[in-house]
This record gives C-alpha cells, structure tokens and sequence, in this order.
C-alpha cells in the first residue's frame, strides 16, 4: 500500500476542536465553491488555490504544520538492527540507539526507520502535493496532445464513422464504444473533445441534428463508464488505484467486465429514450452512405511517417503502463515516469517548437491538482480527516474487514457517487484514499471499488459531477441545444440511477 | 474549451464535398443570329462545327435577325422553341463592338431570364475573319465557388471532346485575402501568422479537393477527358486571361446566375465582357 503523500500519522492531540472546527468550514467552503464554479465565473485552480493559500496561512499561524528539515538520499532499515547514530522518519529526524521494525501488524502504516541522508530546505507545501500523481496527469496530457497532432484519432475516428455507413443506431453505437475505449486510453475530457466534436460534424452533415442532444448526453454518460476501464482512464482511479497498491492490469481486469455490461445498457437506454432508429429505406441508406463517404481519413494526417510512429507510440505506451509494475528498472520509477518519458519522446518530432505543446497544456487542471493535495494536506494536520474518518467508522460496520461488509460497500459507493455528484469528484477521491489509508483499510478490501465505482458514476447525476460531462454540455450549449442543469438531471437519472445499481451489484458480487 | 473548436474544425476541414456526376442532355440547340437567313445559315453551321461533340442527333434550329424585333419577342421565341441550349453571339441587333461594356441588351436579359443554358459564340463578323475557336478540346469551367457545383462540372465535362482538357479552374481573389488579413492582423484575439498561412491554404483546398473529386467522379462515370486542376490565388480576371491565353483555351463554362440579384454573377460578368473572342457557355 502506498501512503498518501505527507501522510500524517502522527499525533493529534495537541490540534485544538475550535482549529479543527475552522478548517472543516474551510473544507465545507472549498466543497460549495467547487459546487458552484459556473456560477463563480472562476477557475478550478484558482478557487482551490485560494483555499490553500488561507489554509497555509491559518494553519502555519495555528502552529500546526510540520516545520521540520526534509531528509533526502536516505535508506531504510528492512529488518531489526541494532544502529547506533541518527534516524529520520518522515516527520522527525532523532537521535536513537533502539531495534527498529518495519510496520505494524495492521500493514497500515511504513513506519521504516532511515539511516544517512541530508538535510534539505524545501518548503512545507512541497511534500504535500503527490508528484506522482502530478506526472502521470502532465506526462499523459502532453503524450495525447502531441500524438494527436499526428492524425491518429482523427484517422480512427473518421473510419469508425464511414464505417457505420451514417446509420444514426449503427453511428451511436460505434460512437459509444469509441468514447469508452478513447476514455479508457487517452482521458475521459479528451474522449469527449474528440468524439463530441465528431458527432456535432457528422450529424450536421447527415442533416440529422434533431439527435444530436441525444448523442451528445450519452456519449457524456459514457464516458465516465470509460473513465473506469483503467487505472489511467480518471483522476480518481489513479489517486484511489495508486493509494491501494492496484496495478494496472489488476485494475482492467476487475473493471471491465462492468464497463462492457454498463455501456451495452447504456446505449441500449440511450437509443430507446431518444428514439434513435436504423434507416429503413435504401434510399435513405445510399444517401447517408455518400455523406459519410466525404470525409477524408487522410486530411489531418501531415506526415505518414510520424502517423505511424504516433501509433506505434501509442501501442508501446498502453503496454509499457500496463507492465509497469512488473517491468525492471520502470517499476522502480512508476507509471508517471513512464508517462512524462512517453510525452518527452514524442516530443521529438516537434523539436523546435515544443514550447506550443507547454503552451498547451491544461495548467488549470494541474494547479487544481496541486493545491488541492495542500489543501488536503492541511486538513489532515487540523485534524479534519480524523474527524470525517471518525464519522464514516462510525457509519460504516468495519473497515478493515476482509471482504469488506455488504452494506458498508453500498453506503460508501451510493454516498461517493451522490457526493461527486454535486461537487467535483477529484476531492472526493483524494480526500476518501487518505482516509481509508489512514483507518487502515486493507488493499484487498472491496472499500477502495466502491470509492472508484462512486467517484466515477456520481459524474453521471449532474452535469458538474465530471469533467467530461461538463465538456458535453459545453458542446451542445455551442450548438445552440437547449439543457439547463434541472433537465440533464432528469434526462440523466434513468441512466445514472441504473449504473450505480448495477454497480453496487457488481462489487458486492465480484470485488468485495 | 478551445480544444473542442480545434476538433470541430479537424472534422469539418475532413468532411469533403464529393462530385456527383450529372448526366446532361443537349438534343435540340437554337441558334439565333441577328444577320439574315444567309448569314444565320452560316453563323449555324459555324456553330455546329464548333459543336460536334454534341453528336449528329442534335435538332438545330435557327432564328434569323428578321423574326424578332425587340427582347419580348426573342424570349418569345426562345420559350416557343423550348431548346436544351440557345446558340448565338453577343451585341445582336447593335452597333455597340466599339464600346464593348456588355454583351447587349439581348444578351443581358436572355441569360438571366432563360432557364435554358446561352452559348454566346464570337460575333459572327470576327468568326468570318479566321476564329481559330474550330472545336471543344480544351473547355475551361471558371467558377467563384467550385465546390459542391455539380452542375457545372458536369457541363464542363459534357461539352470536351472525347480526350480533350478539361480545364477546372478556381482563381481566389488575392486582393480580398489581403483586405482580410490586414483586418485580422488588427485584432489581438486571432494569431496573424496563423491566419497569414492557414486562410489561403484553407481557402485553395477545399475547391483543389472538389476538382480531385470531379477528376475521380468522371473516371468512375466513364468520361474520357484529361482533368487539369487550377486553383490558385490571383486576380480573377487577370490570371483568367493569361490561362486562357497560354493554353490556347477553346471554350469557357461559366455560371452567370445570382439568386441574390438580377444582374448577371460579380465573376461572369466581368469575364464575358473582357473576354469577347472565346465562346462562352453560360449557365
């Protein structure tokens, strides 16, 4: 199991209720102006930086922030030794003369004992934000911007497209599949980008725009069925996946057959509600069959030879993620190395103009990230996390058992889903890791799932719950389609509603 | 958002008009001539001479300068005949060749309100002189918009002898681009080099793309013409002539209708008035 960055296990006593009381309105503030970021005209980045600025503040000014000196270039101790010098844990270097054991019965906490080292000045904010997490999100992003310039989504995409022959049922069906597998590989926001974009084209082309708001809300919905595939797919996956120790093909393994099931239902539902229909004339056939017959695979692709090296990038990429944990040498440097290497490779093609690619970048994305692991980081030393952690063992049956209670499954995904619902998922997901990690829930446990399935789906209830389904409402407000916040909600619910059913379902039988 | 707009575009720059060959159908030609029977006669048979690629089925049918006397009566005429195609040759029933500003009133009203495609040959006098005009083997379509114009095309295509040039030919006006860009280069929000590169690519590809497509559309329809592909940016009238000069053009294709208004389209008219010794097929 991985510790959650700065993770804080030492004791909290000395944190006074009325602190932990404020920075727990401070949390509630965060979680409301996440909430209302439309309304807010702000950015994620800038809201949550906000919040971490006045929470470094008041936490450094209530004294209880760890100041201590960060120990680098240090080695644990494995086994009882009997050492004689000096010791550094994560918080505190000291002085001892003492058996040292690595972790406790629990496994819940690495409380290896380090030998040597250095000091090091860094600045308290620094240790707080998951750098790991950070380079898979920066590595992954710069990998599909650069490879998508080689035309290969576009190529794929246009296929996919003449292959349906412009049949609206056929083309909804190949296009869902298309946004879970492109949520899978790339992210669930650039899978919405990509193929949201597509079927605004191509249904205006096929003088079928009436079915476009269909299209689109369901693509919206699939994609965060997508985003479960694998451990890549969503930010929540990596945060809560790396938190517990799941590996790549650990995580596909156990996901996919839900995603399969999920989606076949999804566009089931989808065709039937929005009555999207197969043509019936073979006029109408021909007709439609010329109109997806104009599009040109081969006109975004500049260069075949880097088309072909984009794909073969790619494919080196998905397999190079999934192996990862058991590849020499990469598994000691972990999928955010894998990713920012993938990303600095690809590069190459674009050697002197790779600064438009760092333009290009989603900083609000990444600065959201980072403040909000401050953000979190505070709460845990005020005592917040204890304190919601507290409040879920006393909600829940057990957190350490193995399979993990039925209703304790249940609770903690129906609540994940219903919370991410009206606030973004990310916090959610980080916050619920660091708090499991904490209360020593084992990486076995059916618990972790719940969160992932929760975090995921509880996207699939608002339009604010992901950031994909926000890219899908984007869209179709660009095509001048009328959905207010109150009519996704009620054109999602069917579908939300039976997701998570079939979810709860799907965990209680298989993942608990 | 902006990456949404970016794939938009991808996909939209991807969706292509595709040529769609129309079969046309010229079985009965009017020839009117402002000359008398005799000069009518000749003017005709100069007529199909320069038409033989229409075949020996076509019913040629003359008007002569005495039976009409005014433009009712020639539109008269005209719908009486109900012809596929109406022959004939600009400035009829005028003295106008030495101020050469328009095609004659005749000519004017005729093709804006016949449905029926004019070919307005030279005028019969420089005919006589040596027009070296003797057939259709190099038949250039001009058009200000190319693509998704079957019609002309297929028009274009119809009208070139049996392995004859079809010259398919898109002049983007450079001094419009330039006004556009000088106006881009004015606001902040659009990337000038960009636009400065982008805009004429875009602008050039999107009729070069139909013109390949109208080259596949004909192979496939079994029409035997060489397909020579002209877009370039330049001055319309300018660039038309050189092209028309240099490659020794015999016939021009041109649209002249403008749902927008009753005078004849911006491009056509300008062309038909320069350009008075080349045969003109208007539609």
């Amino acid at each position: 199991m991985t510790n959650f960055p700065g993770s804080l296990f030492a004791s909290l006593d000395h944190v006074p209720a009325g602190v932990t009381i404020l920075f727990g309105c401070l949390l509630v503030g965060l979680v409301l102006c996440l909430a209302l970021e439309e309304k807010l005209h702000a950015k994620k980045s800038l809201i949550v930086g906000m919040f971490a600025i006045v929470c470094l503040l008041l936490a450094t000014g209530f004294g209880i922030l760890p100041y201590q000196p960060v120990i680098v270039g240090s080695h644990s101790l494995v086994e009882h030794s009997s050492v004689d010098g000096e010791y550094h844990d994560d918080e505190h270097a000291v002085n001892f003369h003492a058996d040292a054991t690595v972790g406790d019965e629990a496994g819940r906490h690495d409380s290896s004992v380090h030998v040597e080292g250095h000091e090091i000045s860094m600045p308290v904010y620094i240790p707080a934000i998951d750098w790991g997490v950070i380079a898979i999100i920066l590595g992954s992003s710069l990998f599909v911007d650069v490879t998508s310039k080689s035309g290969l989504f576009t190529w794929i995409a246009i296929k996919v497209t003449k292959r349906s022959g412009g049949d609206p049922l056929v083309l909804l069906w190949f296009y869902g599949a298309m946004t879970v597998i492109f949520s899978a590989v790339l992210n669930n926001v650039t899978a919405m980008i990509i193929v949201g974009s597509l079927t605004a084209v191509s249904l205006e082309r096929l003088n079928r725009k009436q079915l476009l708001l269909g299209f689109l809300l369901i693509e919206g919905l699939l994609t965060n069925i997508g985003g479960l595939l694998t451990l890549i797919s969503s930010v929540p996956n990596i945060i809560v996946g790396t938190a517990a120790g799941i590996s790549f093909m650990t995580f596909f393994v156990k996901a996919a057959p839900y995603v399969v099931v999920s989606t076949i239902v999804t566009l089931w539902m989808g065709a039937k509600i929005f009555r999207i229909q197969r043509l019936s004339t073979d006029e109408q056939k021909q007709e439609a069959a010329q109109l997806v017959a104009g599009f040109d695979e081969k006109d975004g692709i500049e260069s075949w030879s880097f088309f072909w090296f984009g794909a073969i990038m790619l494919c080196l990429f998905i397999i190079t993620i999934a192996t990862t944990s058991v590849l020499p040498i990469v598994s000691d440097l972990q999928i955010g190395f894998v990713a920012l290497a993938f990303g600095c490779i690809m590069l190459l093609r674009f050697k002197s103009e790779v600064d438009n690619f760092y333009k290009a970048i989603d900083w609000d994305l990444l600065g959201f990230f980072m403040a909000l692991f401050i953000v979190i980081y505070v709460m845990e030393h005020a005592g917040v996390l204890n304190v919601i952690g507290s409040g879920i063992e006393s909600v829940l049956t057990d957190l350490k058992a193995t399979p993990a209670h039925a209703t304790d499954s249940s609770i903690l995904l129906v609540g994940a889903a219903l919370f991410s619902s009206v606030t973004d998922n990310i916090p959610l997901a980080a916050m619920l890791a660091n708090i499991l990690s904490s209360l020593g829930t084992p990486t076995d446990s059916g618990l972790w799932w719940s969160i992932i399935f929760g975090a995921n789906l509880g996207g699939n209830i608002t339009p604010i719950g992901s950031a994909s389904t926000l890219v899908a409402v984007t869209i179709i407000h660009k095509h001048k389609l009328h959905l207010t916040f109150g009519t996704f909600v009620k054109m999602a619910a069917p579908y939300a509603a039976v997701q998570i059913l079939m979810a709860t379902i799907y965990v209680l039988l298989f993942l608990r | 958002m902006t990456e949404i707009d970016q794939f938009e575009s991808v996909f939209k720059s991807a969706g292509k008009t595709l040529f769609q060959h129309e079969e046309v159908s010229i079985e009965k030609v009017l020839v009117v001539c402002d000359g008398d029977q005799a000069a009518t006669e000749n003017f005709a048979a100069s007529c199909q001479t320069f038409l033989a690629v229409l075949g020996k089925q076509v019913q040629w049918l003359v008007v002569a300068g005495s039976q009409f006397n005014g433009i009712d009566q020639l539109l008269q005429l005209v719908e009486q005949h109900s012809p596929d195609l109406v022959c004939t040759h600009r400035y009829l029933h005028m003295k106008a060749r030495e101020y050469p500003f328009s095609l004659g009133s005749y000519l004017d009203v005729l093709t804006q309100v016949s449905t029926n495609p004019v070919l307005v040959m030279p005028h019969p006098e420089r005919i006589s002189e040596g027009s070296s005009h003797q057939n259709t083997n190099r038949v250039m379509a001009i058009t200000s918009h190319f693509t998704g114009d079957y019609h002309l095309a297929s028009c274009a295509a119809h009208l070139t002898q049996s392995g004859g040039e079809l010259w398919l030919t898109h002049v983007e006006d450079q001094a419009t681009l330039d006004q556009y860009l000088t106006i881009i280069s004015k606001i902040p929000e659009i990337d000038t080099d960009t636009a400065r590169k982008a805009l004429p690519e875009q602008l050039l590809k999107e009729p070069h793309d139909y013109i390949e497509s109208c080259r596949e559309g004909l192979r496939e329809a079994g029409v035997e013409v060489e397909v020579i592909n002209v877009v370039v940016l330049g001055h319309h009238l300018r660039d038309y002539k050189t092209l028309i000069v240099d490659h020794e053009i015999d016939l021009l294709v041109l649209n002249t209708k403008d749902e927008g208004q009753l005078a004849m389209h911006g491009v056509a008219y300008s062309l038909t008035v320069e350009l008075r010794d080349i045969p003109m097929f208007l539609l």
